[in-house]
């Protein structure tokens, strides 16, 4: 009796730690709150933004015409292959099976990278590029669902057919094909199943643009969780569960329902089908082009779309916008060759490295009729480009403390000393990003944050260990919507979280320190890959639009380097120094240099130092 | 027999990864002939069906039917018919669908299919088992199923390839019956493969004895049992002593050390030779009265006779007797002249085949 209730308990563990996770993610998608931690009741609002949001949709789309492509090709290859090993001898059949199982046991981000690596060679990253990764690796899982069949429908049956007089394809379809029907079907189940799943072979393969709903997730994560991503995980997981379900139910020969099964494939048939259509359609609506094309890059949601459709109707040239997440992926691909684009939008220190390597044009500002209208002192501060020639900013913003004024008055913020403060402990949650937590040690010390002489970023460290038994936690993405809950009254963290953060609790404000901190600059280059310099300048131009600006800026709601904007901005806004810092702040501020391999190394050691302490 | 040759086999040669399975291999087929290719295995009996089939193709050489080469004619467009080892029925099909499988590629009328369905169950004794599933019937049913599949498209030539290799001996013995019954009322051809010397000998007109892809004996069942040509096909067929022996002129034979008389002669002088006799042939006389002296080593009641062990001579003889001899017992051991089969030693690459026991 003990037993039996220990055997239980045990069960029940093993179930907890499996499903826990999950389940708390399910929860979480039915919160009112944005809180992690905080429950606000319930609410189906999520799961209707997921279905609204434009980006979730797109990847949700693209995901489904992935799958069903690849699911339907790998089956049919597969299938094919499969045939082909069972005819073999037994050695030859251990030979191709061990070859054909090697990818199933190799780690996905090798196969993710090396695929990267021979697609590179031949072609641009995209959308046919994921695709084939993806064929190639649900091949073996198909051959795996086949081959049993085969092996059980034994070879006689089909020399039987032959030897009655059917034609081989005749003697297939009416003899082997009703004999491993049922592998085939669970075979492209799996496919789909793997398909769906994967992230990062997708990760490595997809061109800037083409996003998954796994590397959307993934992309998504990195800028903040939104709780509509719950929502979408959800889905994920329980649409993952059906499909094994239903792979289970196929493979089982004692659910002798046909009609369930049926009903099942019918269903999953369906919607994958859809899905694809509907693809195709919008990709057919999208693609079209004349002669005048450029082809822009930039940081995902950087833009208001309606521009895109204004700079094309009064232009005639035709904009292929692709978003990418993450600077670092964009870098690499872009170094790999994989992308050809006329002009990019990123980071100020990506910058920095690509003139380095000579891999930008320089831009003909005198071209730029609304080259005016920038802040000349923005300009100044763009470091990364010295001689001034080859970027144009575009967004801006600071690093600073988001505060509760609740509990804290700006007078008390207004320099950097109170985040070494002892009465901060426990409510200051610290950057959980190593340069940004350097950055106000190191001025809190007397140096540059671009200071990279070892002893002093060791001082820095000091500082911050100092600092670490009053951190309540180190956060990047959470910081917002911890500090909405008023789980802390205190933050460091960038200008844009606290903007997102101040619209949802009127009691938040945000302040860049007297000392100074980091600026950041995103800005536009021209890459030598260019093919349409002249549009790309026009776009440029057009970007730099008093009234464009303005525009583009109510949208993004980073801070305008386009001084029409600082002046004409709301008034409420014109206050808020996340999104309008004032010039006294940028003018104690510092864009991040790149800093070279030995230092950047030498700040992460220290960083997991006292990560560990 | 008369009749007009239906398949040749002209020098065919048949290898598998380098393995030679068939070897300028020559046959012919006659007829409404029950012939059986008979053989270890590994001997090359079932390529040779294969290849009748269409299921394989020769490296060399020419099948011929009815006078056609058909050496690259597929599976599917041969007048032949094929009873499978293992059944090989279509699992998702009744019974009904499975019989008529060929009938209806050949697009004919459901009224005869109908006819022929029934009338292919009754000739196999299934009358009514249409709409049952092929996982209801127990083997013999379904090799019967399988030969009724097969028949109802009036093949000239039926090959069988081991169909009753999966049957118990009470059923094997009653569907050998059942064939040889079909044979004669269908008036067909009948090639059949098997390793069950028994069952060649029972059923066939003509057997083909194989070893390692080449022929060893054709003939009939008697001629095959009697005259054995060579150690292979006497050890094969059945149990004998087979022993080194020295031809010393016509009509004497030296054995174990002992001349022996005998009616075989044209082997030359001084010649040595293998020597047949099978058990039931030596003779167990009163101790001084026989040409060789033994003890009884062994004794095993085998219904019908004894079979016993006498060493004799250095060698182990094997000897069937309906007398009762106790093991210790000492006997003399006695063979008339017409019992004694000699044969040649082997010399050329093909003849050392009969050697290398299975």
């Amino acid at each position: 009796m003990v037993k039996k209730t220990l055997s239980r308990i045990y069960i029940f563990l093993i179930f907890l730690f499996l499903y826990a996770p999950i389940l708390v993610l399910a929860v979480l998608s039915f919160n009112r709150s944005d809180s992690r931690v905080s429950w606000g009741g319930f609410t189906l609002s999520r799961y209707v933004a997921c279905f609204e949001s434009e980006s979730i949709m797109s990847a949700f789309a693209t995901t489904l015409e992935i799958t069903f492509c690849s699911a339907v090709i790998a089956t049919i290859i597969g299938t094919l292959a499969a045939m082909g090993i069972s005819s073999m001898k037994k050695r030859g059949q251990a030979i191709y099976l061990g070859a054909t199982n090697i990818p199933l046991l190799n780690a996905d981000i090798v196969t993710g990278i090396s695929m990267m690596l021979l697609f590179v060679r031949f072609t641009n990253l995209g959308f046919v590029t994921v695709l084939i990764a993806h064929i190639t690796f649900n091949i073996p899982y198909v051959i795996l669902n086949v081959l049993p069949k085969l092996k059980q429908a034994n070879r006689s049956t089909y020399e039987a057919a032959l030897d009655l007089g059917a034609s081989p394809v005749r003697a297939f379809f009416t003899v082997t094909w009703p004999e491993i029907r049922s592998g085939v079907f669970s075979g492209f189940l799996m496919a789909v199943t793997m398909s769906l799943d994967d992230f990062s072979i997708t990760y490595f393969t997809k061109g800037a643009g083409v996003n998954t709903l796994s590397t959307m997730l993934y992309a998504q994560l990195r800028k903040g969780i939104k709780p509509e991503l719950y929502a979408l995980s959800t889905i994920l997981f329980l649409t993952v569960l059906l499909l094994l379900i239903a792979t289970n139910i196929n493979g089982d020969k004692k659910v002798d329902n046909r009609l369930i099964r049926r009903v099942i494939s019918a269903v999953i048939m369906l919607a994958l089908f859809t899905g694809s259509v509907f693809v195709l359609v919008q990709q057919h609506r999208i693609s079209g082009g004349g002669d005048r094309t450029i082809t822009v890059l930039n940081y995902g949601k950087y833009i208001d779309g309606e521009l895109l459709d204004r700079f094309e109707r009064e232009t005639g040239i035709t904009v292929k916008y692709e978003e990418y997440e993450e600077p670092e992926e964009m870098y690499t691909k872009y170094k790999a060759g994989a992308i050809s684009y006329d002009l990019i939008c990123t980071s100020d220190y990506i910058i920095e490295k690509l003139i380095e390597e000579d891999e930008l044009l320089p831009i003909d500002d005198s071209q730029l009729t609304n080259y005016e209208n920038i802040d000349p002192a923005l300009i100044e501060m763009s470091t990364f480009d010295p001689s001034h020639q080859y970027t144009i900013p575009y967004f801006y913003g600071t690093l600073g403390i988001l505060y509760n004024t609740k509990d804290y008055s700006e007078d008390q913020v207004k320099s950097w000393d109170l985040i070494w403060d002892k009465q901060v402990s426990g409510h200051l949650i610290m950057t959980n990003s190593v340069r940004d937590a350097f950055s106000p040690a190191l001025i809190a010390c007397g140096y540059s944050i671009n200071d990279t002489d070892p002893a002093h970023l060791k001082e820095a460290q000091m500082v911050l260990s100092r600092q670490k038994p009053m951190v309540s936690a180190y956060y990047v993405d959470e910081t917002a919507n911890e500090m909405i809950a008023e789980n802390a009254s205190l933050a460091v963290c960038y200008s844009g979280e606290a903007a997102l953060a101040m619209d949802e609790n009127e009691h938040l404000k945000y302040i860049v320190p007297d000392e100074g901190s980091n600026l950041w600059i995103d800005s536009w280059f021209v890459p030598k890959s260019c093919r349409n310099y002249q549009d790309a300048l026009t776009f440029l131009d057009f970007l730099c639009d008093n009234e464009v600006a303005l525009q583009n800026f109510e949208y993004v709601y980073y801070a305008s380097p386009i001084l029409y904007v600082q002046t004409h901005m709301d008034i409420d806004d014109r206050l808020n120094s996340a999104i309008n810092p004032e010039n006294r702040v940028t003018r104690n501020c510092e864009v991040y240099r790149a800093l070279d391999n030995d230092t950047s190394a030498y700040l992460n050691t220290l960083w997991q130092e006292l990560k560990s302490q | 027999m008369g009749k007009k040759h239906l398949i040749d086999f002209v020098d065919i040669s048949k290898s598998y990864h380098h393995n030679l399975v068939l070897d300028e291999f020559n046959l012919y087929i006659r007829e409404n002939e029950f012939v059986t290719l008979l053989g270890p295995s590994g001997c090359g009996k079932t390529t040779t069906l294969r290849l009748l089939g269409g299921f394989e193709k020769p490296d060399k050489g020419q099948i011929l039917f009815d006078g056609a080469d058909i050496t690259n004619v597929p599976a599917n467009e041969r007048k032949l018919n094929t009873v499978f080892q293992k059944y090989s029925l279509f699992p998702h099909m009744s019974i009904a669908e499975n019989i008529a499988f060929g009938l209806k590629i050949a697009k004919k009328s459901d009224a005869y299919i109908k006819d022929k369905i029934s009338y292919a169950l009754k000739l196999v004794n299934l009358d009514g088992y249409e709409n049952r599933s092929v996982d209801s019937l127990s083997g013999g049913q379904q090799q019967r199923i399988a030969i009724a599949r097969a028949i109802v498209n009036e093949p000239k030539v039926l090959l069988l390839d081991e169909p009753l290799g999966a049957l118990d001996l009470k059923l094997r013995q009653s569907m050998q019956y059942e064939l040889m019954r079909l044979k004669d009322e269908l008036g067909i051809t009948f090639v059949y493969v098997t390793h069950d010397q028994e069952e060649a000998l029972t059923m066939s007109d003509t057997i083909v004895v194989m070893n390692q892809g080449y022929i060893q004996q054709i003939g009939t069942p008697e001629g095959i049992y009697n005259e054995p040509e060579n150690a292979f096909v006497a050890d094969f067929i059945g149990h004998s002593n087979i022993i080194d022996g020295i031809m010393l002129h016509d009509e004497l034979v030296e054995i174990l050390g002992v001349p022996m008389p005998c009616v075989d002669k044209g082997f030359g002088i001084n010649k040595p030779v293998d020597v047949v006799i099978r058990p039931e042939d030596v003779e167990l006389v009163a101790p001084g009265s026989g040409k060789l002296h033994g003890t009884v080593i062994s004794n095993l009641f085998k219904g019908v006779h004894y079979e016993l062990e006498v060493r004799a001579a250095g060698y182990e003889w094997l000897v069937h007797t309906t007398k009762y001899y106790e093991v210790g017992q000492e006997v003399d051991l006695d063979v008339i002249p017409f019992n004694i089969q000699i044969m040649h030693k082997p010399e050329s690459s093909d003849e050392k085949a009969v050697e290398i026991d299975e």
